[in-house]
């Protein structure tokens, strides 16, 4: 493999066929709770009516922004991005006030409401397998793809691979890679025959909103770490209550069992 | 009642796994030393083990990745031609089967009623002698064939024969009958091959006869068919039901269920009667043209358009279409998603199909046998003499079927009417009869008429359930099997875990029960690796070699590409062999029934994230499959006054299921599908009871004369609001 300069996944609707084993081997790698997932699937499902029927799928897991929204929201600076494309959560540093699930437009970052702040993380989302990339090894929900609908590679070169896909088939694909400019660009790239808004994709202009809303968050920042103290108090006392309610679960079903 | 995991339900779950996953013990010593030998695990235990997956019966190669001892990860083996480095969601799901907490992890012995679900843990000692003194008090009272042994084919399946044939019962049953009996019979008539193998490469043109590739996932197969559908290559595909394979075609085709020979039969028609067949390849290696020349001469496309609903112009494109590719187009044999009691005349007519265009060395190539007559065995004496009828009524009933495939549902209905004689006694492992035999309350009657019944598995599947003897088999992921040949490699599945608990591998259980039985002259290993080591012996090649690299390369053998295993030596168009037994030589259209006024074709077929009847209880799978519901079109649903979400009863002339109702656009007006696999009965599978309804409670058993295909697709059932 040529060194990656910028980490980016390149995403066909055309290959997709729905199986869903970009999302086992996601939740095995990672060790994801049996309730909980960091790749979904969005799209239009059937459309049409019998026998005049389409169907389109898209997987999608966080886009790893250039510019991120979540990292320009959170108070704490609980985002990086990377130089070389990924954008990871430190849980560490995490005070759970969910700003960056309100900033993401792609509705990534989620939250986990069966954790406090004394269990650590409160959100979750795609990391980009840096256990895997960086021992190269591609990141598991593409290596396990059986139709190669997801790709790893290098940006630039995914690029040129989705234009020139499009270019020899322009009677199938939509003429845009979708994350090429959109928000200032993505490291996850789309190519579709299906509009992008039908796949659940969301319009957003070239400029990155956080340009935007960097500028307004500048002036909330200080408000945002008493907001910070005061939701932290809160969840704590949440996980408390939920703990207990656990424990009292986990009562009856023991005196169930017997 | 059906019922639904709750989101309640749902989390207990997902508490309970990741503890699962994450409570390590240390992996025990034969193994680490093994792997650390090969310097696949490092000090600490951690590394990567290749094996093989048995998800499914594709067997791809996995690369398993061990920390602190346990399976943490499966990757595709990039070095196995069945993976490239792939794996479908069941593959990824494989260690959650191993580490399923419902895994029955030492011998039970049942201490309740049948069915009732109590048994006590016993000992294999215990387990195994309480096992061989009744088969051997069946043999010494009703003789061996009062025994019946059946088993799902797998890689350990010459060692299961060797006991079933040592011990003297002809009474075999597989699990094929259920799905490509008409297939293989009838590649075995045409090309004295089991099934040829398709090659995408040189494609231009697909036919797909309900074969759902995109949902039944071969790892390598699907990928060449997306890597042709990229490429442009047209696909056609016919079925009545819009699957995931249909939205990728480049035109489906709703066919009406069971019509699917009448739409080939056209094809042939057209194509030889406008002369667009290869002549030169018919006239050099086939017999038999003439007379299917002759006989598809009445089968018009006016005539098929009627039948099928797919219009004569339709029909004439396409065959004009299929014929312009020329020896690059490729009909696929379809194998679930309409099966019929004229199955195996269809798939007469898809093989012909091929043959004329002369497509033999370009899409379809002669495959070999999955043991590979290079490899070593153990040596064994000859089988005693078995004189008794099969209750299969294979071949006294049914000359054409194999006897290694047999009619397993004909085998239930023997013992079940006691025809010829009373069977006592049933031995099964790794199957699930009880879910994959249509009629289950006739399965259910079937049991309860045994004496004795042992099941070798590793969960509590509802066949276990049902039986007197659970042994534990230790999971894919935790055993040796029998080495399988792939192409030009040898691959090896090894444990790359200890077998948790007592579980045991079938060598060793087969082998533990065939000493007992005095049939110790049938399993000559000491153990797994020994058996491995006689199979590796005229390669020359050590085990430790091959556990390293994960496979062994076979010496070539040069074929000749171009001879067939028929009578002729010929691909036969037109078989002396079903003439001279009654049966049209050539393919030759046969009428199905049809459901009466009020019911409908109730259709079955694969989704991505479960195989057959044995892996709804792993918690991935579970996790990322849809909920499963009784599918019916749109209008339908209306008419009936019906709308989605609806709880419906379906009622076939056998059985009656409860379903949650899913309106949809995407299947035929007069068809219904369900999920198969569904509605288990066993308790003991704490995931997967109370999913979904059971199929095999509707499906109606019909057997072809022919090739004892189970015609899955002919039970029509009505519906209403339950």
């Amino acid at each position: 493999m040529t060194e990656i300069k910028h980490h980016a996944y390149l995403f066909d609707a055309t290959r997709c066929i729905d199986c869903r084993a970009c999302m086992v081997a996601c939740s095995v790698e990672n060790n994801i709770p049996m309730d909980k997932t960091r790749i979904w699937v969005a799209g239009i499902g059937i459309k049409g009516e019998y026998p005049k029927l389409e169907r389109g799928t898209m997987v999608y897991h966080c886009m790893h922004c250039d510019h991120p929204d979540c990292m320009s929201a959170c108070p704490v600076g609980a985002y990086t991005k990377a130089d070389d494309g990924p954008v990871t959560y430190n849980p560490d540093l995490c005070i759970g006030c969910r700003y960056c699930m309100n900033a993401c437009p792609f509705g990534v970052p989620h939250f986990d409401y069966d954790k406090g702040i004394i269990d650590g993380a409160f959100i979750d989302k795609c990391t980009f397998c840096p256990q895997r990339i960086y021992n190269g090894q591609e990141p598991a929900c593409v290596e396990t793809c059986p139709t190669d609908a997801l790709e790893y590679g290098d940006r630039d070169e995914l690029l040129a691979k989705a234009h020139a896909r499009i270019a020899a088939h322009p009677d199938r694909y939509i003429d845009h890679v979708y994350g090429e400019k959109e928000n200032g660009g993505t490291s996850y790239l789309i190519i579709s025959h299906i509009p992008f808004t039908e796949l659940g994709l969301p319009n957003l202009p070239e400029t990155p909103v956080n340009e935007v809303s960097e500028k307004v968050m500048a002036m909330t920042i200080p408000f945002a770490l008493g907001w910070g103290a005061v939701l932290s108090g809160v969840a704590a006392g949440v996980n408390l209550y939920n703990k207990k309610k656990e424990e009292a679960a986990a009562k009856e079903n023991a005196e169930v069992s017997k | 009642m059906t019922k639904t995991l709750s989101r309640r339900d749902f989390l207990k779950i997902g508490g309970a796994t990741s503890a699962a996953l994450a409570v390590g013990s240390m992996i025990p010593a034969p193994v680490a030393r093994a792997a650390r030998e090969a310097g696949h695990l490092n000090a600490d235990g951690d590394g990567y083990i290749s094996s093989m997956c048995e998800m499914c019966v594709w067997r791809c190669g996995v690369i398993a990745k061990i920390k602190d001892g346990r399976v943490v990860k499966l990757d595709g083996n990039p070095e196995h031609s069945h993976s490239r480095g792939h794996l479908c969601p069941r593959g990824q799901s494989g260690l959650m089967t191993t580490y399923d907490p419902d895994r029955v992890l030492t011998p039970l012995i049942r201490v309740g009623q049948r069915g009732e679900g109590k048994f006590r843990q016993a000992s294999w000692e215990e387990a195994l002698d309480l096992t061989a003194s009744k088969m051997q008090e069946i043999k010494d009272k009703y003789g061996p064939e009062a025994m019946v042994f059946s088993s799902t084919h797998n890689l350990s399946q010459v060692q299961f024969e060797n006991l079933l044939y040592g011990y003297g019962s002809p009474n075999y049953g597989t699990q094929r009958s259920l799905c490509f009996n008409a297939m293989i019979v009838a590649n075995l008539m045409t090309y004295g091959m089991e099934e040829p193998a398709r090659s995408y490469k040189d494609v231009k043109y697909i036919l797909l006869t309900g074969r759902n590739l995109m949902e039944a996932i071969s790892t390598s197969e699907t990928s060449d068919l997306s890597h042709a559908i990229d490429e442009g290559v047209k696909v056609v595909y016919l079925d009545p039901r819009y699957t995931k394979t249909a939205s990728k075609a480049s035109e489906w085709l709703p066919i009406r269920p069971g019509t699917d020979l009448a739409f080939h039969l056209a094809l042939l028609n057209i194509i030889i009667s406008e002369k667009l067949y290869n002549a030169s390849f018919v006239n050099k290696y086939t017999v038999g043209f003439d007379e299917l020349a002759n006989e598809v001469s009445q089968y018009t496309s006016a005539w098929a358009a009627k039948i099928t609903g797919i219009s004569a112009e339709t029909i004439e494109r396409i065959a004009h279409e299929f014929a312009a590719a020329g020896s690059h187009a490729l009909a696929h044999n379809g194998w679930r998603t309409s099966n019929f009691v004229n199955s195996f005349a269809t798939q007469r007519a898809i093989t012909a199909l091929n043959t004329i265009s002369g497509n033999w060395g370009k899409t379809m190539f002669p495959a070999g046998g999955e043991e590979g007559g290079v490899l070593g065995k153990p040596p064994q004496p000859p089988y005693p003499r078995i004189s008794a009828l099969r209750l299969d009524g294979v071949p006294w009933k049914y000359p054409f079927v194999p006897l290694k495939l047999g009619i397993f549902q004909e085998l239930r209905n023997g013992i079940f009417n006691s025809d010829p004689y009373q069977a006592h006694g049933w031995f099964i492992a790794r199957q699930n009869p009880v879910l994959s035999l249509p009629d289950r309350n006739r399965t259910l009657a079937t049991f309860a008429k045994m004496d004795f019944i042992a099941t070798v598995d590793i969960i509590m599947n509802d066949t276990a359930w049902f039986s007197d003897v659970i042994l534990p088999e230790a999971s894919y992921l935790e055993r040796y099997d029998p080495l399988n040949v792939v192409g030009d490699k040898a691959f090896l599945r090894q444990p790359v875990i200890e077998p948790q608990g007592e579980a045991k591998s079938a060598l060793w259980i087969y082998k533990q029960l065939g000493e007992r039985l005095g049939l110790g002259d049938y399993f000559q290993y000491t153990d797994e690796e020994d058996y491995l080591r006689q199979q590796l012996a005229p390669l020359g090649v050590s085990l430790e070699e091959v556990k390293a690299k994960g496979y062994a390369e076979l010496p070539s053998e040069p074929g000749n590409n171009y001879t067939w295993n028929t009578t002729s030596g010929k691909i036969e168009l037109f078989s002396d062999t079903l003439a001279s037994a009654g049966f049209n030589g050539c393919t030759t259209w046969q009428e199905p029934p049809q459901p009466a006024e009020g019911q409908f074709y109730l259709l079955t077929g694969k989704v991505a994230q479960a195989t057959q009847f044995g892996t709804q209880n792993n918690q991935l799978l579970h996790k990322y499959s849809d909920e499963p519901r009784l599918w019916m079109n749109t209008k339908t649903a209306a008419d009936l006054g019906l709308i989605d979400g609806d709880w419906v009863e379906i009622t076939s002339e056998v059985g009656k299921a409860n379903s949650l109702l899913h309106v949809t656009e995407a299947i035929r007006p007069d068809c219904l599908y369900l999920t198969p696999g569904y509605g288990h009965l066993s308790k003991g599978l704490t995931t997967a009871f109370g999913v979904g309804a059971s199929d095999s409670a509707l499906h109606v058993t019909y057997t072809d004369p022919i090739s004892g295909g189970q015609a899955l697709s002919q039970t029509f059932v009505s519906v209403k609001k339950a």
